[in-house]
């Protein structure tokens, strides 16, 4: 076991003292008694879903439309009213016109980083990428403060997560499911399910010839607490396995084919209502990924053909859901895309094309403390940045962290003992929550 | 330390780290060797509560010696406060406190009334602390204390503080110097005097920091008073103004020792080693385990040796030998083997960061600089290359070779990176270590170089003064001046005179034509897959001293009698020099020279530590890359003894190697006794530890596979994750490897690599697909004892292909069973006459649509699932025949035997044997029951910790 001191004298031995080795980590209690008061707020979300946009999504065909742009900008998209007065969207978006009261839009969202993988580390963290260090996924960061009860996984990724746990630790990691689950069909992930031709049976047979035959070092495990871990990790692993309540949650065709439609019954749709499912049976963090938008060319046609009905159906049913199973309110909600799209519109093929636009974009949230039915910030008359100051992702970041009751300010440790705060540079949109 | 002479300093530091190091076991006087410099002084004024008591006090408290302090004492300036990077109610003091003109100009900030000298009380530093005003860190001290007496009487004074009053502290020193008590619960009171340089002394007791490294073997209240706990040993240390003064504590363990522990206790070994480990241990009380048996140390010596457990064949032939000096045969063998060079390499790779990740660009072939990295210092641990030359390649390392025109670098690079890699082993440099991604920053490179060859984290000085050491902020400045000339990693920086060569080989490429960087890059890659030379970057070091021009001018000027003003040219400084190093010439032959001198205090000893904890599991200094004033090694002479024979005996790390596995103290036995269980730094047994990620990732593939794949592996190590040397992307795709906490080599520090065992490890080893199919492989280990024993081998369940039958079975059996449910309701509404037919037809359609299954699965009979279509909730699978017969149990015996060998290094005894082959006849089939064991064997603890 290393001992490990850090830049202000925590040492490492102290965290594990209080348990590092339980299944989410260190306990929220025991790290405060370390660190002294004041680094956890009460706040309203339990849970969080975070719906990750890779590729980017056009914020002018979307959520921030200009239909007195010139038309070199303008696109063929209009505006429509939503259930909000005096908030308009696309008019190919209509589900979420219908539902807008649920959710916020931020506008004139801004940052600097024009490459996908470096956007994508910014916005999924909160802070500018560093070479030198890797910052945690809101997951990552979710799990060690917030984790679950044994038998759910702390954090799931559908399918996977563009952001790793950074200098938090891989035992921070999401479980990634690797698929997505299809409309009214069981679904497996890997490690839960039982792999092919094992049943419950065999299992339970192989577990009891485990505890016979593993009692070498019995002697010292009284004392040693990586033994202690490996039995404890071991049981944990086996409950979760053959416990029904993991595979159950996983399982969406235990929905009502009524409530499952709602959805939308592409893989997208039905990885929100699997959030769902998640997040009821205990999962603190789910992270849903809704690809394809990197339109450089024919930006309109696939917007309006297959993104935009996607993400209309599988977010308001999202919403929706959560709201009639109660949930909203205690689900924290995120939806951002790694960067915005130029407002003028390229002309490499007839269609036209929109390229990376990180200085003005767009980001949704919802649930938990947030207010819907507003929009926060605002862009000029030609979307190409932020009308007044602009939001940056760092703001988000800390309003999210605020929403799921985390400390923005929370300081930890890398792992050479550094000291880092979670997010450096953001302050709490408060009109999110008023 | 602002006037001390840095050469002054770098010595103290030395003797400072010597003397507290070796003091409390070697010296008859601990104490002399700071101590004497105070003796002709005068006596140490008395401490500050005692002067302040009086109201009248006409002492003006100094800022630097009295005010500050305090406040620390208080807590003002931690991290949780108002030494938090953000400050706190938006006052901000810099961290501990060492950084006086800042915090001085922060309490007297305007308009803040943190120090108002005309209204003295209303100082927000007086009625905060003491909660007059609300004080969210809650009350610090009361009313009028000497505390508030003396804070008061500063502010009174007119709260000066100037830049050039501070005054160097010279030697703290603690009394007792070392403290031995008998049981738990007694106390001893530390005092503390501080002597400056003007010769004044003062009993800074009051004004001191104190913190244990072990708060259950000592406890250190806030006053300096130790209470003793368990037994054990442990420091304490004492902080002061820039000084950090560790203080060690012992409490010796009786426990009556049994005649087997006395006749342990009394063996006297000739290694240096063990005989420094027993000076420890003896003091201690402990009485070490005694030697492992012959399979535990086979197990363990390959394991730390070469990172691959030993074959069944070898585990069976080592523990026949009955001649006395096997284990020495052994390790030379091991030493000898291709695992050492692969696995120490990968060690190696570990500790200087071989990123591929952080090498993207750098080669114009895609994931080969990592394998390069690898492999060149792979070649040099085969060859047994001193310690100091291979670190010399890296440290020094040109792109090109002596004599080697831009030309032929580029023609050699080409072929090497299209896969002749032994020819870069061959390469005197490897210049990939300066090209990472995360190293062109100098401090960057600051940070980065003292932890790869120093075990030092100087990365706390960056923003303030180290808090457990002596860097400071100017330390860490001047040190990463030096790397700023090195211009490494950009695939497009070449020297100026091969301008020219560059342009000719990019034109024919591109045919002349002028391209934007991306597509120039991408004709490159593809020109370079097609084999053709292409440009390389070059190292540059920008040395920045006179141009040519400059100096032509300065002729010039020299000729006329003009004067010109001089030439700034940087400098910079090696930690802990008096000498500034002009940055004119390559910097880094200077570091070189400094790193391999024998007086360096970490460079020997930061790679003996490293290879001391591979062997161990912690190092003797712990963490072994956090080495400091505050955080002593725990054996203070076996680390000098090891680091000074290490340096006599050339670097060389085969002899080091040697040197500790052939030790008694490597060879201990896992089992302990009353007086070493609790002992985890002292070495006196030997303590489990989860196995390396790519060990433990290789062991599941050897112990799974067939014998003949098992051979082939070892042979030819190219499968092997020990031999890979790479690392993924970040996100990459090596998941087992990632979650059993492969090295990421991403954040200079050895913690990078982890040896916990987590949830995630639990469910892969149970339960992932890889494993099941690993296990019931065609070609597996399990699919070759079913052919040996003559029965049905695994069907390979675990595939991919299985998989989806399964999943296909899955989603039929509950189409069926909804169907049913669905028929059970129709068939009730419909009148009696119209049911009997209808459930006879549904009857029909219900066999057809099983048909599929019943041939592998339980299916249950039509009516029995009309009755309570939720009974069939799962696919269980038919028992299978092939069973084994009676005369088949001998061989069945010795299968269960061999993966024992093949899993755990050891044989089983009598009562494991009933158990395998007992569950092996109750399983369903041969094949499932091997399948079984060796699930449950790769699931045990013994698997995958250390024994």
């Amino acid at each position: 076991m290393k001992l490990h001191q850090t830049c202000d004298g925590v040492r490492r031995r102290d965290m594990l003292k209080l348990g590092t080795l339980s299944i989410g980590g260190l306990t929220l209690a025991g790290y405060n008694k370390l660190h002294a008061a004041g680094k956890v707020a009460p706040g309203a979300a339990e849970r969080a879903i975070f719906i990750e946009l890779p590729g980017g999504p056009s914020h002018m065909d979307t959520f921030d439309l200009k239909p007195n742009a010139p038309d070199t900008h303008r696109g063929s998209f209009n505006p429509i009213s939503t259930n909000v007065p005096g908030i308009q969207i696309s008019e190919h978006l209509p589900k979420l016109a219908g539902c807008m009261d649920k959710f916020a839009i931020l506008r004139g969202v801004s940052h600097t980083l024009a490459a996908h993988r470096l956007g994508r580390e910014y916005v999924n963290t909160g802070t500018k990428p560093i070479p030198a260090l890797e910052y945690p996924s809101f997951a990552a960061v979710m799990s060690k403060e917030k984790p679950s009860p044994t038998e759910v996984p702390d954090a799931v990724a559908v399918p996977k997560a563009s952001q790793g746990p950074g200098f938090l630790g891989i035992r921070y990691s999401p479980l990634e499911t690797n698929g997505q689950p299809s409309f009214g069909r069981p679904f497996s992930v890997r490690g839960i399910s039982l792999p092919g031709g094992v049943g419950i049976d065999e299992v339970n047979r192989r577990q009891s010839l485990l505890n016979k035959l593993d009692r070498r070092f019995s002697e010292l495990e009284k004392n040693d607490q990586l033994l202690d871990g490996l039995d404890r990790f071991g049981d944990q692993a086996y409950s979760m396995i053959t416990s029904p309540k993991a595979r159950q949650a996983f399982d969406i065709s235990q929905e009502p084919e009524s409530f499952a439609r709602q959805f939308g019954e592409d893989s997208f749709g039905q990885s929100c209502l699997l959030s769902l499912r998640l997040v009821e049976s205990g999962v603190r963090f789910v992270t849903v990924q809704l690809g394809g938008w990197d339109t450089h060319r024919d930006n309109f046609t696939k917007l309006k053909d297959t993104n935009l009905p996607r993400l209309d159906a599988g977010l308001s049913g999202l919403l929706n859901g959560l709201e009639q199973r109660g949930l909203l309110e205690s689900t924290a909600i995120y939806v951002t895309g790694e960067f915005g799209r130029t407002p003028k519109i390229n002309t490499r093929t007839a269609e036209g094309g929109r390229d990376h636009y990180p200085r003005c974009m767009f980001m949704l949230m919802a649930g938990g403390g947030v207010n819907g039915g507003q929009v926060i910030g605002e862009s000029d008359d030609t979307a190409s940045g932020p009308r007044h100051e602009g939001i940056s992702p760092d703001d988000v970041a800390a309003s999210f962290y605020k929403n799921l009751g985390i400390d923005p300010t929370l300081e930890y440790n890398s792992s050479t003992g550094r000291p880092i705060t979670l997010v450096r540079d953001g302050q709490v949109i408060d009109q999110l929550f008023s | 330390m602002k006037h001390l002479s840095k050469r002054s300093r770098f010595m103290s530091a030395i003797a400072a780290i010597l003397f507290f190091c070796m003091a409390p076991w070697l010296h008859a006087d601990p104490n002399e060797p700071v101590a004497n410099r105070s003796s002709s002084e005068t006596q140490p004024t008395a401490k500050m509560s005692v002067r302040f008591a009086n109201k009248d006090t006409q002492e003006v408290p100094n800022f630097q010696k009295h005010v500050m302090p305090l406040l620390g004492r208080m807590g003002c300036n931690g991290r949780a406060c108002h030494g938090s990077f953000q400050g706190r109610g938006g006052f901000q003091l810099s961290l501990f406190g060492y950084d006086f003109a800042t915090d001085h100009d922060a309490l007297l900030a305007d308009n803040t009334g943190r120090v108002d000298t005309d209204d003295i009380d209303e100082s927000l530093i007086l009625a905060k602390p003491i909660d007059a005003d609300y004080h969210e860190g809650g009350k610090r001290m009361d009313l009028d204390s000497w505390q508030y007496r003396a804070l008061r009487k500063w502010i009174a004074e007119g709260a000066s503080f100037e830049k050039t009053d501070l005054e160097e502290l010279q030697a703290l020193k603690v009394e007792p110097a070392e403290m031995q008590f008998t049981q738990s619960k007694q106390t001893a009171q530390l005092k503390v005097i501080a002597h400056w340089k003007d010769g004044s002394a003062e009993d800074v007791t009051d004004l001191c920091r104190f913190s244990s490294n072990n708060d259950a073997v000592a406890e250190i209240d806030e006053n300096g008073l130790v209470t003793s706990g368990e037994t054990g040993d442990t420091h304490v240390v004492v902080y002061y103004d820039n000084a950090v003064t560790p203080v060690p504590v012992l409490q010796r363990i009786t426990t009556q020792l049994s005649d087997q522990q006395q006749s342990i206790a009394k063996r006297v070994s000739k290694q240096p080693i063990d005989q420094l480990v027993k000076q420890k241990l003896d003091k201690l009380g402990i009485v070490p385990s005694g030697q492992c048996t012959d399979a535990e140390f086979i197990r363990r010596v390959s394991l730390d040796i070469t990172g691959m457990m030993p074959s069944a064949d070898a585990v069976k032939t080592f523990l026949a030998d009955a001649s006395a000096d096997k284990r020495q045969t052994l390790v030379e063998q091991l030493l000898q083997s291709p695992g050492y060079s692969a696995w120490w390499a990968t060690r190696l790779s570990d500790w200087t960061g071989n990123n591929e990740a952080q090498l993207t660009n750098v080669l114009p072939v895609r994931n080969v600089a990592g394998k390069l990295w690898f492999t060149w210092m792979q070649k040099r641990l085969e060859d047994n290359l001193p310690y100091d030359k291979i670190v010399e390649g890296i440290v020094n390392a040109n792109t090109s070779e002596a004599g080697e025109s831009y030309e032929q670098f580029c023609k050699n690079m080409t072929e090497i990176c299209s896969g002749d890699f032994d020819q870069f082993a061959d390469r005197q440099s490897m210049p990939y270590f300066w090209a990472r991604r995360n190293f062109q920053k100098p401090e960057d490179r600051a940070i980065g170089f003292a932890y790869t060859f120093l075990g030092v984290r100087i990365e706390c000085a960056q923003c303030h003064k180290h808090p457990f050491d002596q860097w400071s902020k100017q330390d860490f400045d001047d040190f990463a001046k030096l790397f700023a000339p090195i211009r490494a990693g950009n695939a497009n920086i070449i020297q100026p005179e091969n301008r020219d060569t560059r342009q000719a080989l990019l034109d024919k490429i591109t045919g002349g034509k002028k391209l934007d960087n991306g597509e120039l890059r991408r004709q490159i890659y593809s020109a370079a897959r097609d084999g053709k030379v292409v440009p390389f970057g070059e190292l540059l070091v920008n040395t920045r001293g006179m141009t040519d021009q400059q100096k032509k001018q300065r002729a010039a000027a020299k000729r006329k009698g003009r004067k010109l003003a001089p030439v700034n040219i940087p400098t910079g400084k090696i930690l802990g020099a008096e000498q500034e190093l002009k940055l004119d010439a390559d910097p880094r032959p200077a570091l070189m020279d400094w790193l391999r001198d024998p007086k360096n205090p970490y460079f020997a000893k930061a790679i003996v530590n490293r290879v001391w904890d591979n062997y161990f599991g912690i190092g003797i200094v712990n963490p072994t890359d956090d080495m400091n004033l505050a955080n002593p090694p725990s054996n203070a002479a076996l680390l000098d003894h090891l680091a000074s024979e290490f340096i006599a005996h050339d670097f060389d790390l085969k002899w080091l190697h040697r040197e500790i596995v052939l030790s008694d103290t490597y060879q201990r036995s896992a089992e302990t006794n009353a007086t070493n269980a609790a002992d985890v730094e002292n070495f006196s047994r030997h303590m489990p530890r989860r196995l390396p990620a790519e060990v433990v990732y290789d062991m599941v593939m050897l112990a799974t596979g067939s014998s003949q794949k098992a051979l082939q592996m070892r042979g030819e190590l190219t499968s092997m994750a020990i031999a890979d040397g790479t690392t993924g992307a970040r996100g990459g795709s090596q998941f087992a490897l990632e979650v059993f906490g492969k090295s990421i080599r991403e954040s200079n520090c050895d913690c990078d690599r982890s040896d916990s065992p987590s949830l995630l490890q639990s469910i892969y080893l149970r339960n992932d697909q890889e494993m099941f199919q690993r296990i019931a492989d065609r070609n597996g280990w399990v699919a070759e004892v079913c052919k040996d024993l003559g029965v049905q081998g695994p069907s390979g369940s675990g595939n991919s292909q299985q998989a989806l039958q399964t999943r296909q079975a899955e989603g039929l059996r509950r189409q069926v069973v909804l169907r049913v449910a669905s028929l059970s309701k129709q068939l009730a509404k419909l009148p009696e006459s119209r049911r009997e037919p209808a459930m006879e037809r549904a009857k029909l359609a219900y066999r057809k649509q099983t048909a599929k299954l019943t041939k592998v699965y339980e299916v249950p009979s039509f009516k029995d699932l009309l009755k309570n279509p939720k009974s069939w909730s799962e696919l269980v699978q038919k028992s299978s025949s092939g069973s084994l017969d009676d005369g088949k149990v001998a061989s069945l015996e010795g299968a269960v035997q061999e993966t024992y060998l093949r899993t755990l290094s050891r044989y089983p005894d009598d009562e494991e044997v009933d158990i395998a082959v007992d569950y092996i006849r109750e399983s369903d089939s041969p094949a499932k029951g091997i399948e079984g064991l060796v699930w449950a064997l790769v699931n045990t603890k013994e698997f995958i910790i250390s024994h």
